[in-house]
């Protein structure tokens, strides 16, 4: 079976970049629509992996991976988050920490780099849905 | 006819008893009076007939110890201060002489008393007394030899009984005479001398005395005693000497002060200039300085404390002028010097600001440095989104070609395309950002730019249903703000605000309100809309990246901009948000920290001459884009 994977930025230029290769590569993909709230969309189909871009002024990248972690039911989809801004920068990774530890989040279970590298982009993909698959077919 | 030595005896015999001045009485063994001249009847009255002891004393027995008795006894004539009564009934003292009249057989028939009043005498002797005694001053005697004769009650108290011995013995506790002894000199020359003595009291302390000696002369002109007048001066000396320590206390302490402390006298006259106050003010160090020339330097302030009513004067942040004419930042802080309600003056206490100020200039610096920090951090995510998007399209080409998918290649062409033409946008405006613009900043009306700004609006505003007003409640004074900037700021916020309501679902009626008052020398404008306000991820990201909520469509600058201006101002802004509630925006520009106005402080520049001067302002074709994309 193929797997899904939600992307969820504002960019729609990255948007169907990632779909491309994405698909190019053997998986499945699905956007929300840009208004809807992700959690409607995650009740009408449940993807085996979320990739977040974390930047999202317009609908807060935070809060929507706040919700994924918070909503009974969808705390074990794996997120992957998307960022312009390297890991080790301190300017951002300290106010997600921050943000992570006031209100008890897991850590993301990948993090991606942008500009993206389509390898590693793949890289990460298959280490968690290799990881993480059989958890989501026991809530099932 | 002259007098023979006959008649003589006759009238010696005859009148000389009535004529003597002193009263005169002649008593029996029973003290009956049985003779009496005219002095002595003035002096005690009716005599004839009674006993003695009546007419002298009023008494009715013979008094104790009468000295009249022991005479006739014993035949010794006395003589002896008696007290009585006079014939008005007055208290009377005088001397008797009590001599006995002797017979041919050696008896005593009779005394013969004699009487001189000394009620007047013995009065003055007793003033003086008390005077010598009570006097705030030692008196001492003394005679040729150093010996003490005599000294007054104080002396006694203080040193004891001192009478007989050596003055430098029991004033001073010497084996010999003083150095500077003002006895001997006025023994010496007869002369007044006058000199500073130290004696110690029985109880061991030491008295400092200011001495007058002088001669105590009979009435031949010679003397054999000086008389020494000395004054306690210790209480003086100490005082003095506390005096003199406060006065050099007080002198070091000014001249030592790093603030500038002036003291000018009620006759307006310098009295107090200390070397600080030189130096804030330019002064040499032995140049004369008129008040005159001191007031012109000064705040205006200053010449109101000198001639109303006030008291105190308080100018944290102030300038003075200089001798040459530059001038100074300082904090000044003045009082009128008043002594039961009269003015005795004023002091001014002067500390520099300029070391003050210079760190405040540096700390903006610092402000501004670290604002671009975070700009390029939040440039470097905007790039790296372009170029992710560039290698999509590129991608999308590639692929397109390999799998021979037209739709791909059209796609992946469309994308390179419009990312090339969002990077030339986005270079544009980093460099216009980055280079910065020099605020000119000169004296404007503050509600001038935000009432210009709100009519811009107005009719854009009017055609989305939303309410746009202006509220400016009192007068506020110009202020050095760069017009074109501010208003570029303010156009920013009141854009942002009417777009909050387009996009809010809020049912009640949509308002954008644009405040402007002063409050404690901080000039603030506020816009403030119940449009779809943040939430907490818009609020934490609004200032500090390239942001925008507003799709492709803006460069994210906006803000960005907008913090970059306020504090080239040395201001701040903030802002409170709730989702759905809406948002209040708050520039604050405190007076002190606006940059220093143009040179001729006294004309407000015309807003729209500045406008059209900034050629060199690279936002001049930018700026028509923005505010199109802003609609």
């Amino acid at each position: 079976m193929l797997k899904t994977i939600m992307i969820i930025d504002d960019e729609e230029d990255i948007r169907t970049y990632l779909t491309a290769v994405l698909e190019d590569s053997g998986f499945q993909t699905c956007t929300p629509e840009e208004e809807e709230n992700v959690i409607e969309s995650l009740q009408r189909q449940q993807p085996d992996l979320i990739l977040l871009d974390i930047m999202m002024p317009r609908r807060s990248g935070i809060s929507i991976y706040r919700d994924l972690r918070t909503t009974s039911g969808f705390e074990y989809i794996p997120v992957a988050l998307i960022s312009g801004i390297e890991k080790a920068s301190g300017f951002f990774s300290g106010e997600f920490k921050t943000l992570m530890n006031e209100m008890n989040l897991k850590p993301p279970d990948g993090f991606i780099e942008k500009p993206i590298e389509i390898k590693q982009l793949i890289d990460v993909v298959e280490k968690i849905l290799e990881t993480k698959g059989g958890a989501i077919e026991s809530i099932a | 006819m002259s007098l023979s030595l006959e008649n003589l005896n006759v009238w010696i015999k005859e009148k000389l008893f009535d004529a003597v001045p002193m009263g005169i009485a002649v008593i029996d063994r029973d003290f009956n009076l049985v003779l009496a001249n005219r002095a002595f009847e003035q002096m005690f009255g009716r005599w004839s007939g009674r006993k003695c002891y009546r007419v002298y004393k009023n008494r009715q027995e013979v008094c104790p110890q009468c000295k009249g008795a022991e005479t006739f006894q014993d035949g010794i004539p006395r003589v002896n201060e008696e007290v009585g009564y006079n014939k008005n009934g007055m208290f009377t003292r005088y001397i008797k002489h009590t001599i006995p009249i002797v017979d041919n057989q050696g008896k005593i028939p009779y005394l013969l008393e004699m009487c001189t009043d000394i009620t007047e005498t013995d009065q003055i002797r007793r003033e003086y007394q008390l005077l010598f005694d009570q006097v705030p001053c030692n008196i001492l005697l003394i005679d040729r030899n150093f010996n003490i004769v005599k000294t007054n009650a104080r002396i006694k108290e203080m040193l004891g009984d001192l009478e007989g011995g050596y003055c430098y013995q029991g004033l001073k506790g010497l084996d010999s005479r003083c150095m500077e002894c003002t006895a001997r000199q006025t023994f010496e020359d007869g002369q007044l001398h006058t000199g500073h003595h130290v004696w110690k009291t029985k109880d061991g302390r030491t008295v400092h005395l200011h001495v007058i000696t002088v001669p105590l002369r009979l009435h031949d002109g010679s003397f054999d005693m000086v008389m020494e007048m000395a004054v306690d001066v210790t209480e003086t000396i100490r005082l003095e000497s506390g005096l003199n320590f406060a006065h050099t206390f007080l002198k070091t302490l000014i001249a030592a002060s790093m603030d500038g402390i002036i003291a000018v006298d009620d006759q307006a006259n310098i009295s107090v200039f200390n070397s600080a106050a030189r130096k804030l003010f330019g002064f040499e160090a032995d140049q004369k300085i008129a008040t005159d020339d001191i007031m012109g330097l000064l705040p205006k302030g200053v010449s109101d404390l000198a001639d109303f009513s006030s008291r105190h004067l308080y100018l944290p942040d102030t300038t003075i002028k200089t001798t040459d004419g530059q001038k100074r930042p300082v904090r000044l802080v003045g009082s009128k010097l008043m002594m039961e309600e009269k003015s005795l003056g004023m002091a001014l206490s002067i500390q520099d600001l300029s070391e003050i100020k210079n760190l405040q200039n540096e700390k903006l610096e610092a402000e501004r440095l670290a604002a671009v920090g975070q700009t390029v951090a939040g440039l470097a995510h905007g790039i790296k989104n372009l170029i992710t998007a560039l290698e999509g399209g590129m991608y999308m080409l590639n692929t397109g070609f390999g799998k021979n998918n037209l739709g791909r290649i059209e796609k992946g062409i469309d994308m390179l395309t419009r990312n090339i033409d969002r990077i030339g946008l986005f270079v544009k405006a980093f460099l216009g950002f980055s280079r910065g613009r020099e605020i000119n900043a000169a004296l404007s009306t503050p509600g001038d730019i935000s009432r210009e700004v709100v009519h811009m609006y107005a009719s854009s505003a009017q055609n989305h249903g939303i309410k746009l007003s202006h509220e400016q409640v009192s007068e506020i004074e110009p202020a050095p703000i760069d017009y074109e900037s501010m208003h570029e700021c303010l156009t920013n916020l009141v854009g942002n605000a009417i777009d909050a309501c387009i996009v809010s679902d809020n049912n009640t009626r949509l308002k954008v309100n644009v405040r402007v008052f002063e409050e404690d020398g901080v000039i603030i404008y506020e816009v403030t809309d119940n449009g779809c306000g943040m939430d907490y991820e818009v609020k934490k990201k609004v200032f500090t990246n390239f942001f925008t909520t507003k799709g492709l469509g803006g460069s994210g600058l906006g803000l960005l901009m907008t913090k970059k201006i306020i504090q080239e101002h040395g201001g701040f802004i903030e802002y409170e948000s709730e989702p759905g509630q809406g948002t209040v925006f708050r520039i604050r520009l405190p007076r002190n920290r606006l940059p220093q106005p143009p040179v001729d402080e006294e004309s407000i520049t015309a807003t729209a001459s500045s406008q059209s001067q900034n050629l060199s302002n690279p936002w001049n074709g930018e700026e028509r884009l923005e505010s199109e994309e802003n609609k």
